[in-house]
């Protein structure tokens, strides 16, 4: 074999490695899009490497960053979990504070508060209630600070691709996390006769708070095997 | 004994009859456990708020300051505009060193130097590897190996030199943190605009806003003098009353009838009146108690 052709072979190798990485950051995303509750087609999320590679590839045989987005409502039952019980002082409660969900691969060596701007505007824009912008690198401490300025407007995520690379949950050693909807939890404190305050906890910056998008108050049904018990359920309370 | 007794608790110390009269009377004056929380909780809360405030006025400094220098192309990083030096000055006020940092950062991702009244680009270097050798021909002490990015941050060493100066100037500790005499900061340029252009902007400047400016100014000089604008009192940290000493006695002007001839040998170390002891005096006291204290040795 020639050194040419050998330079040649090395080259594609190196780029399938690189869009085989992106396609596992493709699935692990839609994963994680559908088990919050929004609604995407079995096919999107299930899509195979040479299909995804088809879909979004440019002129040279690459895949472009700049094609991988995508947007997906909330479901009916998801709608249902986040809704805001009625209650005797407050028979017309808030609807749920959930809205379209917007996914954005961004390309670059550095992400900053323009990247980050344009990415609120957007959003803001579009009318996309949550945002999740997945970079390969990491975003610079002050373009961070833009995410609680806009969080009246928007609310916005960020991932590291090298984190999506595989799925957590799908892990055997991490237990089944399940959300709790606000009546739920009420039925949960008034069996147990609790504070929320005094259930154990959960960190929102968890990994798997943070695949789950928790938000602040919200609770977790964890279930886990036991040898002893057969399943065992503990609640946590996002902090 | 005739009236009925109420049980009487054995864990709580409650419920004596002459207690609960004692208490109506006390909440009249001081508030209860409940407000006082609610008060600390408040308080913390303020705090809190304006701690936010400050963070997201850095942020929308470091935001403005992206796109500077707004001046065009007669004046440079060696020779800024006037407006622009007074708000880079400005902004910079509630700056952290590491928010310079972090606006060093945001401007090397847009291309620029990292000194924020130069209009060039940052230099790169084609050039692979991580480190740089510096100073080579200079003298041994100006060797050095410095990490590559260190290097294009600037557009060239002279900006470097500008905006390091600026950096050590900025206060370590954070604006919300900070007593009256440190919001007194003050930045200066490596290079100040010249001074023809503060001719220039002195003729176009009007009378009359600078007398507003001045009553302004002064307002807020005085003000700070008096302490109105320190965070913690500002927000009622520290509740200081200030109260007059009523002087009933006459004034007279201090005389220099005594007899000063006992004094005269030391009179040119009293400070204000008062006398500095130094070592051989404070030795030669030490002795004569010394001895006295020996006396039941012997």
């Amino acid at each position: 074999m020639s050194s040419e052709q050998d330079q040649i072979n090395k080259q594609r190798e190196a780029g399938d490695r690189d869009n085989a990485r992106l396609w596992r950051a493709w699935r692990t995303i839609h994963e994680m899009v559908q088990d919050r509750g929004y609604i995407l087609a079995e096919e999107e999320v299930k899509i195979s490497l040479s299909d995804f590679v088809k879909a979004h590839r440019d002129g040279s045989g690459m895949v472009s960053k700049a094609s991988m987005k995508f947007s997906a409502h909330p479901s009916d039952a998801m709608m249902q979990r986040y809704s805001n019980p009625a209650t005797e002082s407050n028979p017309n409660p808030p609807p749920p504070d959930v809205g379209t969900i917007w996914v954005e691969f961004l390309e670059g060596d550095n992400v900053g508060i323009k990247h980050m701007r344009t990415f609120a505007q957007y959003l803001s824009a579009h009318n996309f209630h949550t945002g999740i912008l997945i970079t390969s690198v990491n975003i610079t401490p002050s373009a961070l600070k833009i995410i609680p300025a806009v969080a009246s407007e928007t609310r916005i995520e960020t991932f590291n691709e090298q984190d999506l690379l595989v799925n957590i949950t799908h892990h055997e050693l991490v237990p089944k996390h399940v959300l709790l909807s606000k009546e739920e939890k009420s039925a949960l404190l008034a069996r147990y006769r609790l504070k929320d305050t005094q259930l154990p906890r959960i960190q929102m910056t968890d990994p798997v708070a943070r695949y789950l998008g928790l938000r602040r108050g919200q609770v977790v049904k964890i279930i886990r095997k036991s040898e002893t018990a057969g399943r065992y359920a503990s609640y946590r309370l996002c902090v | 004994m005739a009236s009925p007794r109420m049980p009487k608790p054995i864990l709580k110390k409650t419920s004596y009859p002459a207690t609960p009269v004692r208490n109506t009377s006390t909440t009249i004056s001081t508030p209860s456990r409940e407000e006082r929380d609610r008060e600390t909780a408040l308080q913390h809360a303020r705090i809190l708020q304006a701690r936010k405030e400050v963070e997201l006025d850095i942020l929308s400094a470091i935001e403005e300051l992206l796109d500077y220098p707004l001046a065009g192309p007669p004046h440079d990083s060696s020779n800024p505009s006037v407006e622009d030096a007074q708000t880079f000055k400005n902004l910079l006020k509630p700056f952290q060193p590491s928010d310079y940092d972090d606006l060093i950062v945001e401007r090397n991702i847009g291309e620029n130097c990292g000194y924020a009244l130069c209009a060039k680009p940052r230099v790169k270097d084609p050039l692979g590897g991580k480190y740089r050798i510096v100073g080579t021909r200079g003298r041994a002490k100006d060797f050095k190996v410095v990490e590559r990015g260190e290097l294009e941050k600037w557009c060239s060493e002279a900006c470097a030199r500008r905006a390091l100066y600026i950096r050590v100037q900025l206060i370590e500790s954070p604006a919300w943190e900070r007593d009256v005499a440190q919001s007194f900061v003050k930045i200066d340029l490596l290079d100040e605009p010249k001074s023809q252009d503060i001719v220039g902007g002195l003729e176009k400047m009007n009378l009359d806003d600078k007398e507003i400016q001045d009553s302004t100014q002064n307002r807020q000089d005085l003000a700070l003098e008096r302490g109105d604008q320190s965070f913690a009192s500002r927000n009622g940290l520290v509740d200081v009353k200030i109260l007059e000493k009523d002087v009933k006695r006459e004034a007279e002007a201090p005389s220099l009838e005594e007899d000063l001839s006992g004094k005269l040998n030391t009179m040119h170390l009293s400070l204000e009146g008062h006398l500095p002891r130094f070592e051989q005096q404070k030795k030669s006291l030490t002795e004569d108690d010394g001895d006295e204290d020996m006396d039941w040795k012997l």
